[in-house]
């Protein structure tokens, strides 16, 4: 055994023993995936393989393959492939069509008309209006109790029926249903589907690119067993051939996809119970690529003359971030119960948040704690997307600039030196690579300023109800696109009481630029509104940006003609499996 | 015999009742819930579900529900897997589990029994200094160790096993060989420990010097008298084995429900955890019964009445 697979083993045994201490694998859906490029085609002479069979690995079995239930990347992994949207994304992440032809917005830009395809679902039926009205009364009835529910609040009368999802008493049949017959969305013919919008969220579309937007025949999915070994009905290129549960899902060309026939004759997606066995099984030749690497073999594999030409970098819709206490209650409103002034929670003063952000080098952070994987952020919103803004940066690295925040907040807070303050609370999840991250932040502060830090490790959902919750004064945080715009970055994440609002913080000139943006019809308006807001909580440090996330891949040289994007789910390319060919090895 | 068979089976209620009842309180005591994720759900979406899963009413009316349930075979649905009951999930995969682990438990006796006895006759010379190498090295060396290790090298390296899955045998050999380890070890042990004291007995003695044959003494007097003890260490043994090894399942990724045992608990899917520890309860509740029963017939001096 070299002495590399013998690291490569004394890592797998420690992700075994922190597997034990038990992190949920799922992660948030776009939390993945990376700045478009296209692999580097071969010779067009390459010969193709006699089986186009790709092995694509999950970890751990989807929790679901409905549409409109699903919210993890397994998921939505195994989705991409099966079902289509009315809109879809080219590589460089623009909208382009899917199942719909064409679309008219109106003068107003609060009515958008989809023109369909003549398509058909794998089961032959053809694909109608009436099933694109039916898949998204049923994302946003209350009963489904979908998690992504959230996404039909902008249609006319979206954000009522989501209001009656947390309704007490719970809300009649009745009263849904005359909710339901309020919503926005209607199917004047077979081929025309219209969405009629409560003001003119121009991010729309890029909603419709969702795969809980996907049309859903209803007789298909309330029939038994719908999604099991051969039920499936698909909208996409493929279709699934059978689900072995915790064993392996594979997926069939969908005989009636509109679109060109994919050169694949199967996916075979072998279901892992961690990440850590995927990339073994990588290793050897069981599986054709791993996304992303684990954290533990990316240092042996970067370097490795045997993997250069199997192994990328691609960045994602992702940014890792850590959260300050801003103060605010969870609902918006008031003084969070445990931090009654600036003496007891300091992060709430900005010059403190000021202080703390200029006291990290956030390149040196990438390199010691990411494996140098990553670009810096200052700013929430992510390069790519409309409304990042690169001159975003009002806090630089910067020591003694740092100190100077320090004396001013020490000034207004009342303590006289950043030693006296109690050690504040920092908050992360255990077992799932943080803890060398804390670790760097907590030495920075301490370095730079005596201050000092508790490092409350806790079982993920611990942690995630004590965070929600404001208990701690700094804690972990990480988000990635559900659909490529700013919109989907900074509303729910920053404003007054919005649902992932974990750093406590309110600001109300913020707020009301987002609603502005969100009614703005014009793009570029709509840009620069997002740059604005984007600015107020930079400048207000709101939170501790640190990188927009990379993510190491291994690809088998065989694997050609996929077309990478920032927001692939779980195997680089897998946005587009209907392009990948297996050439001859 | 009869009697005390029904005695010994009734009594496996109030266990498991004691045992349903600790698990769920401390299941509810911790924090978090099954709907927790990075991305938090919307408040109402939260609120209908602990609403449709009954999450809303007291801990005492969740139980009387759940108990209900349970008696009638019905464990529910799974909190992660929302279009799937707990019955199906089970289903699907304790056939594997059970396989996999009937398999390392005949290879644990089938091995570590002989390597024990080995040890014993050839005690405080090379057999045994062998036998206990290797059963120490086995003890000490945590299962997911052997696991890896088995993995990199027969797998990765030398490619004559896959790394991973349950396709057909040649899947079942390093997820077997792995979860065999420690107890081949301990049922070597024991053997060898329980050998050693048989052979110092008069009856040893007696038989030998009445000029019965050294293959007859030792397997029809040491064998059959030293393995009572070992008897016992099975049945906990075997429990152990068929209900699953959530690391051998989870480095292997063994299609089974031994690692429903942790994942159960991080997703907080309550239905699956009641399900998997009321199932590790029963197995080795009736397995100590099944145990009781097999020494009377190894030791006839044993009667039950």
């Amino acid at each position: 055994m070299s002495q590399k697979r013998l690291l490569a083993l004394v890592g797998a045994v420690a992700i075994v023993a922190s597997a034990c201490g038990g992190t949920p694998a799922s992660q948030a859906p776009a939390s993945q995936a990376p700045g478009a490029s296209v692999a580097p085609s071969t010779e067009p002479s390459a010969e193709l393989a006699d089986e186009q069979i790709i092995r694509w690995p999950l970890i751990q079995d989807p929790a679901t393959i409905d549409p409109t239930m699903a919210q993890d990347s397994q998921s939505t992994a195994v989705l991409t492939s099966v079902q289509r949207g009315l809109v879809y994304i080219d590589k460089d992440l623009n909208l382009v069509p899917g199942l719909a032809e064409s679309w008219d917005i109106s003068p107003d830009a609060k009515t958008i008309t989809f023109h369909l395809k003549d398509a058909q679902y794998s089961n032959g039926d053809p694909i109608v209006a009436a099933d694109l009205v039916y898949s998204w009364k049923r994302l946003v009835d209350p009963r489904t109790a979908a998690p992504y529910s959230y996404v039909m609040a902008e249609v006319v009368g979206g954000q009522d029926l989501l209001d009656l999802a947390g309704a007490k008493p719970a809300a009649t049949d009745a009263v849904v249903d005359a909710a339901l017959e309020k919503f926005g969305v209607a199917a004047p013919d077979e081929k025309t589907f219209v969405v009629t919008l409560a003001f003119p969220a121009t991010y729309f579309l890029s909603v419709a690119t969702m795969w809980v937007t996907v049309p859903i025949q209803e007789k298909w999915i309330t029939s038994e067993g719908a999604t099991e070994t051969g039920n499936y009905v698909a909208s996409g290129p493929f279709t699934v051939e059978s689900w072995d549960h915790n064993a392996q899902i594979v997926l069939k060309p969908n005989p009636n996809w509109y679109g060109e026939k994919p050169t694949l004759t199967e996916i075979q997606m072998p279901i892992f119970a961690e990440l850590a066995e995927a990339q073994r099984a990588y290793e050897a030749d069981e599986v054709d690529s791993v996304y992303p690497i684990p954290d533990e073999d990316i240092a042996r594999i970067k370097d490795d003359p045997a993997f250069a030409d199997q192994y990328s970098v691609i960045p994602t819709l992702g940014i890792a971030h850590y959260d300050y206490n801003n103060g605010v209650d969870p609902s918006g409103e008031g003084k969070l119960a445990r931090c009654p002034d600036e003496k007891t929670c300091p992060t709430v003063n900005k010059d403190f948040r000021i202080a703390l952000t200029q006291a990290i080098d956030k390149q040196a952070f990438i390199d010691a704690t990411f494996s140098g994987i990553g670009t810096v952020a200052n700013s929430f919103v992510m390069p790519g997307l409309p409304g990042y803004d690169e001159t975003i940066d009002p806090y630089p690295f910067d020591l003694t600039a740092a100190k100077a925040s320090m004396d001013k907040a020490l000034a207004s807070i009342g303590y006289a030196s950043a030693a006296d303050i109690p050690a504040l609370k920092f908050g992360f999840n255990t077992g799932a690579g943080h803890e060398p991250r804390v670790a760097f932040l907590a030495e920075a502060w301490n370095q730079a300023f005596g201050l000092k830090t508790e490092q409350i490790g806790s079982e993920f959902s611990v942690f995630l109800t004590q965070r929600t919750a404001g208990e701690y004064d700094i804690a972990r945080d990480a988000w990635g696109a559900d659909y490529p715009h700013a919109n989907n970055q900074l509303s729910g994440n920053f404003t007054c009481g919005g649902g992932n609002n974990n750093s406590q913080y309110c600001n109300p000139a913020f707020d009301a630029l987002l609603l502005e943006a969100a009614s703005e019809p014009d793009a570029t308006k709509q840009a620069d509104l997002y740059k604005q807001a984007g600015k107020i909580l930079a400048d207000d440090a709101a939170d501790l940006p640190l990188l927009y996330r990379d993510f190491a891949t291994v690809v088998k040289t065989w694997v050609d003609g996929e077309i990478v994007t920032p927001i692939d789910h779980n195997n680089p390319g897998d946005k587009f499996a209907e392009t990948i060919k297996i050439l001859k090895h | 015999m009869i009697t005390y068979l029904a005695r010994r089976i009734l009594w496996i209620i109030p266990v498991l009742f004691a045992v349903s009842i600790i698990t769920f309180v401390l299941m509810h005591a911790v924090p978090g819930g099954p709907w927790d994720a990075e991305k938090r759900l919307p408040a109402g979406v939260q609120a209908r579900l602990n609403a449709e899963y009954g999450l809303d009413k007291p801990l005492y009316e969740q139980y009387i529900q759940w108990a209900g349930a349970f008696v009638t075979g019905d464990l529910g649905p799974s909190y992660r897997s929302r279009d799937r009951r707990v019955n199906d999930i089970v289903a699907d995969g304790i056939a594997t589990t059970v396989q996999l682990g009937v398999m390392a438990f005949t290879l644990s006796v089938v091995v570590g029994i002989p390597l024990g006895i080995f040890a014993a006759l050839g005690h405080n010379r090379w057999p045994d200094y062998l036998s206990t190498s290797v059963s120490i090295i086995g003890i000490a060396t945590p299962s997911f160790v052997l696991a890896i290790l088995l993995v990199v090298l027969f797998a990765v390296e030398l490619g004559w096993f896959p790394t991973g899955g349950w396709k057909g045998p040649q899947y079942w050999v390093l997820p077997t060989v792995a979860l065999a380890g420690f107890p081949i070890a301990v049922i070597a042990r024991y053997t060898r420990a329980s050998m050693l004291e048989v052979t110092r007995k008069d009856y040893i003695r007696t038989a030998q010097s009445k000029g019965l044959g050294n293959t007859s003494v030792v397997s029809r007097h040491m064998i059959r008298n030293a393995l009572i003890p070992v008897v016992t260490i099975l049945g906990p043994t075997l429990a152990f084995l068929v209900t699953g090894s959530f690391i051998i399942e989870t480095i292997f990724s063994v299609p089974g429900i031994g690692r429903f045992y942790i994942s159960a608990i991080s997703t907080r899917d309550y239905s699956l955890l009641m399900a998997m520890t009321m199932l590790y309860a029963f197995a080795i509740a009736f397995l100590n019964v099944v145990v009781d029963v097999l020494y009377a017939y190894i030791d006839p001096r044993i009667r039950y009445s």
